[in-house]
């Protein structure tokens, strides 16, 4: 998920790296009103706790590489959307400038990718999606699988503009390169959703005080800029999974049409790599190598990924039966 | 005068109100937000230069009371007018809001988990931590950590990191981070738990010569013949005796009664504490 | 050699590099000729051994390889060669600039750099705490997953394996956050107020002294 040095352009570099800074510049001022002198040693210590549980592996089925956290939304359940996207840009500091995993030039883009868009826009979906369900412990495992899922989708997203931005090659369609993309993380997206789904279901039910509560913090609440940045998160999820595949990397949209039928030709081409992997094998036979199959495959990942992350989202929520006692409350080490 | 046992429910007629008592604790009584009650009632008085030590099984109390000293516990303190009284009194002032600064500069912390109280990444900006809050200048901090390096045991010991420290030294080193706030009194949770037998005898040898008065909960009986003037024995949040090592913990009945033991060095009639 | 040279000089020279690297066009091949070779100037001056560096490679390679290629492979490997190669040269140029940097400052002298190129403060202070704490978590982390170990007698499936990973995590970070109390405690009691101070800043005339 981290983004080295090198895809991305000097401008589009300097441009996220200041959005990032103006970002996790208002969540320091947000702060500073709410978890006052618990916030240094909670959000420092939610990134070391990040760090490592993001080398806990994860098995995954039939492929010999492991999942692993991400952590964004875990963070910004536990400690609420302002300290979650400092842990996040904390982690991504270090990572970065001690690792060198993620590249310095595009730190920025990372933070904005993972730290804001990732945290605080996954807390506003988190914090929508309690509204609407409920804030019981089986509806705070549905919110956060479902937050995690589309913040990880929403990053990908992101980091799909701030590519083709200034990468003025016209050889190159750049909706395939999305495509690509957007089903790839879309597959990530599952993984974060039941890490951190599992991970969220084990906590609520040993210590659901640990669960940020913005009830007691007056600057936790997301009044306005909060359901901006919902809406844009849900916008961008829907472009994501809707209107990606559709994207044409050519300016001129009248002569996008005229361009697509030059794409038959290239549609043949695919090679079967991509499509055993990414693509929905068609029901009817001929259809596998038409423009609209290909379009439609990809968003129906989309929509595909979204609907199972639902479904496993349910699945927590009934797994989870309220335990007669709450197990550990005010246990002292 | 100090009683060797205080009946349960008999309080106020023995505390002693000088001004040169270091803690004045009266009628304290604490019950965590579950609703279990922690401490009943506790009353005792620390003079200058006593060195008391707090016994008791697990779960009597003892951390909990511990941390009512420096205004940890309870979460929410009281804003008092001018002459009221607390329940907690350190150096003549009661406990609350208001002097709550000034009583942390006075009581020295020590916690049972050095890990819990080293959260700088080097030695000298950890001990540095107390000084610095205290906005003291920059020649004051620097001379504070050096001469509470020594104290410990741990002189030239600044840049080293935190992380390569052994159990012995990362102990001396929180230690010597509460003494260079220069306290009046310290406050010792299990301090020689999880130390070798030459960490410990080093942090005695340290204690010995602190100059102030020091209230040590701790479960290791012979540190307080060796170590301390006064015991007090806590059983379920409740003061059971208060006295001389020497009587106290030869009385085998009352050990047992609160989970105790007699420490093996009085029982084999090892040199009587006076 | 490297190591002594001023901290906020070590950093800058870093980021003017890599800024540099990405943006110079790759059509100008002998101009990354001559950052590759600068870089590994650095390192020899340095000292770091070419094996790390390969090891450090080894593990970075694979993955910049993957997304350079996905450039052409999505447009069925008809273009998008030159970014590919653009996105493979620049990564590895950059990735062994970071090796460098990383290689020559040990982790306060960044702090305080970091502080002094007006970092705020609070982050800074944070970044000291994960530091400080990361090493104790993975101890903790290490323990629980070989007393996990020591009671695993049967094959284990996949949601079994995936359960006990997630439940590690979660048990790491309910102790984490109670630790994060404890400490917060120990910081009340030596006078923490929520105002972080660093050293460098204090005065160098004494203030007030509170005795």
């Amino acid at each position: 998920m981290h983004i080295v040095d090198g895809p991305l352009s000097p401008e589009v570099c300097l441009g996220t790296g200041l959005l990032a800074a103006g970002a996790v510049g208002y969540s320091i001022h947000r702060l500073k009103d709410g978890l006052a002198d618990r916030t240094v040693p909670l959000t420092g210590m939610m990134s070391a706790l990040v760090f490592a549980g993001q080398m806990v592996n994860f098995p995954l089925i039939g492929a010999p590489v492991s999942g692993h956290l991400i952590g964004g939304v875990l963070a910004a359940v536990i400690l609420g959307p302002w300290a979650g996207c400092l842990a996040i840009t904390l982690v991504l500091m270090v990572q970065c400038l001690l690792f060198y995993d993620g590249g310095f030039s595009a730190l920025g883009a990372n933070i904005l990718n993972m730290g804001v868009v990732g945290s605080i826009g996954g807390y506003a979906v988190y914090a929508v999606c309690r509204r609407f369900i409920g804030r019981g412990v089986g509806s705070t495992v549905v919110a956060a699988v479902v937050a995690s899922w589309l913040s990880v989708m929403a990053a990908a997203f992101l980091f799909c503009i701030e590519f083709r931005l200034f990468h003025g090659s016209s050889d190159l369609d750049f909706g395939k390169v999305f495509a690509l993309m957007v089903s790839f993380h879309s597959l990530i997206g599952i993984g974060e959703a039941l890490i951190t789904g599992t991970v969220i279901s084990f906590v609520v039910r040993q210590r659901p005080d640990l669960i940020y509560s913005p009830d007691e913090h007056t600057s936790g609440t997301l009044a306005g800029a909060g359901r901006f940045v919902t809406a844009g998160c849900i916008a961008a999820m829907a472009v994501a999974a809707f209107v990606a595949p559709f994207a044409s990397g050519h300016p001129d949209g009248l002569e996008a049409v005229a361009h697509e039928t030059e794409f038959d030709s290239l549609q043949a081409d695919f090679p079967a790599l991509l499509l055993d992997e990414y693509a929905i094998p068609s029901p009817v036979e001929g259809w596998q190598e038409s423009m609209l199959w290909q379009r439609l495959s990809v968003s129906l990942a989309g929509i595909l990924g979204t609907v199972s992350v639902f479904v496993m989202a349910i699945g927590f929520g009934n797994a989870l039966k309220p335990l007669a006692t709450p197990a550990g409350a005010g246990h002292a080490e | 005068m100090m009683r060797a046992v205080i009946p349960p429910g008999l309080n106020s007629k023995f505390r002693m109100t000088t001004s040169e008592s270091v803690l004045n604790i009266s009628g304290l009584g604490y019950s965590y937000p579950g609703g279990i009650t922690a401490l009943s009632d506790v009353t005792f008085t620390v003079a200058d230069n006593d060195v008391v030590g707090i016994v008791g099984p697990s779960g009597a109390g003892k951390s909990t009371l511990l941390l009512h000293l420096n205004g940890l516990l309870p979460q929410k303190l009281p804003q008092l007018a001018d002459g009221e009284s607390a329940a907690v009194d350190v150096c003549g002032l009661p406990m609350s809001a208001g002097h709550l600064p000034e009583i942390r500069r006075r009581v020295g912390f020590l916690f049972q988990d050095p890990d819990d109280q080293l959260f700088c990444p080097t030695v000298g900006e950890d001990v540095a931590f107390g000084p610095l809050n205290l906005e003291l200048g920059r020649e004051e901090i620097d001379t504070r950590v050096r001469e509470s390096l020594a104290a410990v045991d741990l002189a030239g010991f600044e840049t080293r990191s935190t992380l390569q420290l052994s159990a012995g030294e990362r102990k001396r080193v929180c230690l010597a981070g509460v003494l260079a706030c220069r306290p009046s009194l310290l406050a010792l949770d299990e301090p020689t738990s999880n130390l070798d037998p030459r960490a410990r005898r080093g942090l005695l040898k340290i204690l010995r010569e602190f100059r102030g008065s020091q209230i040590i909960a701790t479960h290791d009986l012979e540190l307080v013949v060796e170590h301390c003037s006064r015991v007090i024995v806590l059983d379920e949040g409740r003061v059971h005796a208060d006295g001389a090592p020497d009587s106290i913990l030869r009385d085998a009945a009352l050990m047992e009664t609160h989970g105790l033991e007699v420490p093996l060095s009085l029982r084999v009639g090892g040199p009587t504490n006076r | 050699m490297c190591h002594r040279w001023p901290p906020k000089l070590k950093l800058l020279l870093t980021l003017a590099v890599v800024f540099t690297v990405i943006s110079v066009p790759i059509r100008f091949w002998p101009l990354h000729g001559v950052f590759l070779s600068v870089v590994f100037i650095g390192h020899s001056l340095a000292r770091i051994p070419l094996v790390y560096v390969a090891r450090r490679l080894a593990v970075f390679l694979p993955m910049l390889i993957m997304l350079s290629f996905s450039v052409p492979i999505s447009q069925g490997f008809q273009a998008g060669w030159e970014l590919a190669a653009s996105i493979l040269v620049r990564g590895t140029t950059a990735f062994l600039c970071g090796l460098w940097l990383v290689n020559v400052m040990p982790f306060d002298q960044l702090l305080s750099t970091l502080r002094r190129l007006g970092i705020p403060a609070i982050l800074v202070s944070m970044l000291a705490f994960m530091y400080r704490y990361f090493f104790v978590l993975w101890d903790e982390l290490d323990k629980m997953r070989t007393a996990r170990r020591a009671r695993t007698f049967c094959h284990q499936t996949f949601w079994q394996r995936w359960k006990g990973s997630a439940q590690l995590i979660g048990m790491l970070l309910i102790r984490a956050m109670q630790r994060a109390e404890r400490v917060h405690g120990a910081m009340c009691a030596r006078g923490w107020d929520g105002h972080v101070r660093f050293l460098d800043d204090a005065r160098s005339h004494s203030a007030r002294s509170q005795q």
